[in-house]
């Protein structure tokens, strides 16, 4: 019976590296192939193979001397990072009170933060174009600033209460008794022993605001108001050529600082996103 | 938490506290989420025209229009496919992948790292990718298809192929997030229970009947529910791939909305769409949650 077992499990094992292999091809090929692009010119696009025989760099300074680019970065930087600051100060204090009080209201409150996640984004854009223009506030930071951390709350204060339950209550009760506010206990003492917890939160949001296309594209009308991937939707498709080259160098230089922090923090996000998703 | 006698105050102090520190929470969420969705019912009941004062209470009329329409109903019909799609082949990928990345030793969390890569891109960027693997004579799948001897025809260029290449390209990029969710079902199930069924001489096939798909029921149905609301309600990649067409063959739900409202200027009927989209995630959220607290009860 031992042998059974063992053919078996090397069949396992072959089947699930054959899988394995494959799916990690299907999830890289499509940003491999950009990229191997965005290393060639015009003319041997399809010309060369996988492997650009004379890679180029030629693209990515095209992109980064292309107009508007350092606008549309200062953009989307400046937007991820305010509503990502923004969404982290509002939740802290969001889930600090769910996690720590039990008052009234708590269950309905707490739905606040649920239902949120059932509301997609693109089905919002009708009605608060309409707010929005009413009030004149179309092609304004401040409109897409709000919206970005309205919808980047409810997932960042879920993943937080987690994080806060599990900070010890006697930490906190000893710097009480020493006279901490509860203002320096929630910054002094929650919020560092919770940093995996602020990092996660904090990535899912930039990724959120740094990605996000329906309310840019809806609240927007002026050039100098696109973020990059704004900029990408109106480059794919001029009329006559297009030039693929340039495009994919810019569609990998709006995924690389994302990738870079997400691959800083991988094990962190991973176990955060789980965590959250599965509660 | 205070320890020391509390005075009147500083009850009443512990009192707000709470409410206090949800507030700037609430006030956004509500202010900007909830007052779209209320808005959006409203709008949805009158007539708007924007260059025009006077916004005449209409009833149901929005809804009727909606119903009669070829549009919306092509829409529906194009969104059930798309999701259907989607979440028969996102699941079975998905669980394929997390059942090897379960099983494998050497550079697990290597690999594990890898598979998340496309949650972390953007839609956008994510059609132009898609989209140049697919457009022109000259791009790759189309010359591979032409070199396997099939046609040469671009395949957004034909309304059958560009609703599969938007569901694939869909497929890639919510997928990653569903072998997450099942990753981490699986590696909760104790492996002491397949120890005790190798003594019981059960195949692999029984083990993963019999062992595997119950302890994952929560988290299958978990993935079932992202992958079918995030392909329900895709905008992102469906307008920069296809912008809807060729025709009318890729116009999702959500798509069809936005180009209602802001190509044709019908913001009242394109918010009859939003409240008509609202509708079906809830449905589908309770059926999810009744047939996931079902599973947790049978167990």
């Amino acid at each position: 019976m031992t042998s059974e077992t063992g053919i078996a499990s090397k069949g396992t094992r072959f089947a699930a590296w054959t899988a394995l292999v494959l799916l990690t091809i299907w999830a890289v090929l499509p940003i491999l192939w950009s990229l191997s692009a965005s290393f060639k010119t015009p003319l041997t696009l399809y010309s060369e193979g996988f492997i650009p025989e004379n890679p180029t760099l030629d693209n990515y300074g095209r992109v980064l001397s292309s107009e508007g680019f350092y606008q549309y970065l200062g953009n989307s930087l400046y937007l991820a990072i305010t509503s990502t600051v923004l969404t982290l100060f509002v939740s802290v204090l969001a889930a600090y009170g769910f996690a720590r009080y039990a008052f009234a209201w708590r269950h309905v409150l707490l739905l606040f933060i649920l239902v949120p996640r059932i509301l997609p984004r693109a089905s919002l854009i009708i009605p608060l174009y309409d707010v929005i223009a009413r009030l004149d506030l179309l092609d304004t930071y401040t409109v897409l600033i709000v919206t970005y951390t309205a919808t980047a709350v409810p997932m960042a204060t879920w993943i937080l209460i987690g994080f806060f339950q599990a900070v010890p209550r006697e930490l906190e009760e000893a710097a009480a008794i020493d006279g901490a506010s509860i203002w320096q206990r929630i910054w002094g003492i929650v919020v560092p022993i919770s940093l995996p917890g602020m990092v996660t939160a904090g990535i899912l949001s930039l990724r959120e605001a740094w990605n996000e296309f329906p309310f840019v594209l809806a609240f927007t009308t002026s050039g100098d108001m696109r973020t990059l991937p704004f900029q990408l939707f109106a480059m794919r498709d001029n009329m006559g050529l297009t030039d693929w080259p340039l495009i994919n160098a810019f569609t990998i230089t709006t995924i690389i600082p994302i990738l870079f922090l997400y691959l800083l923090f991988e094990r962190q996000i991973v176990s955060g996103l789980t965590s959250g998703a599965v509660k | 938490m205070n320890t020391i006698q509390p005075s009147f105050r500083d009850r009443l102090a512990q009192g707000l506290t709470p409410y206090l520190l949800l507030f700037p929470a609430i006030a956004i969420v509500a202010g900007v989420l909830g007052y779209a969705v209320v808005r959006g019912i409203l709008m949805s009941f009158y007539q708007i025209e924007v260059w025009e004062p006077g916004q005449p209470f209409v009833g149901l009329r929005n809804y009727r229009d909606l119903f009669g329409s070829d549009g919306f109903r092509n829409s529906l019909v194009i969104s059930l496919i798309f999701v259907g799609a989607t979440i028969v082949i996102g699941v079975l990928m998905s669980l394929v992948h997390a059942l090897a990345l379960n099983q494998i030793r050497f550079a697990r969390s290597l690999f594990r790292a890898i598979a998340l890569i496309p949650y972390l891109v953007s839609g956008v960027a994510t059609a132009v990718m898609w989209r140049f693997l697919f457009t022109g004579d000259n791009a790759i799948v189309t010359q591979i298809s032409g070199a396997l001897g099939y046609s040469t025809v671009s395949w957004l260029a034909d309304p059958t192929k560009a609703l599969m290449v938007i569901t694939m390209a869909n497929v890639w990029f919510i997928a990653p997030f569903s072998t997450l969710i099942l990753l981490a079902g699986l590696q909760t199930i104790d492996p002491e229970l397949y120890a005790a069924a190798d003594i019981d001489g059960a195949s692999a096939p029984q083990k993963f009947v019999h062992i595997t798909v119950p302890s994952i029921v929560p988290m299958l149905s978990l993935a079932l529910m992202w992958l079918s609301f995030a392909s329900f309600n895709m905008f992102d990649i469906i307008l920069p791939l296809t912008g809807g067409g060729p025709g009318r063959s890729t116009e999702v739900l959500a798509v069809y909305m936005y180009q209602l409202a802001f190509r044709d200027l019908n913001y009242s009927t394109g918010a009859a769409v939003m409240i008509v989209i609202l509708i079906i995630n809830i449905a589908l959220s309770a059926v999810f949650l009744r047939a996931a607290g079902r599973a947790q009860h049978d167990k």
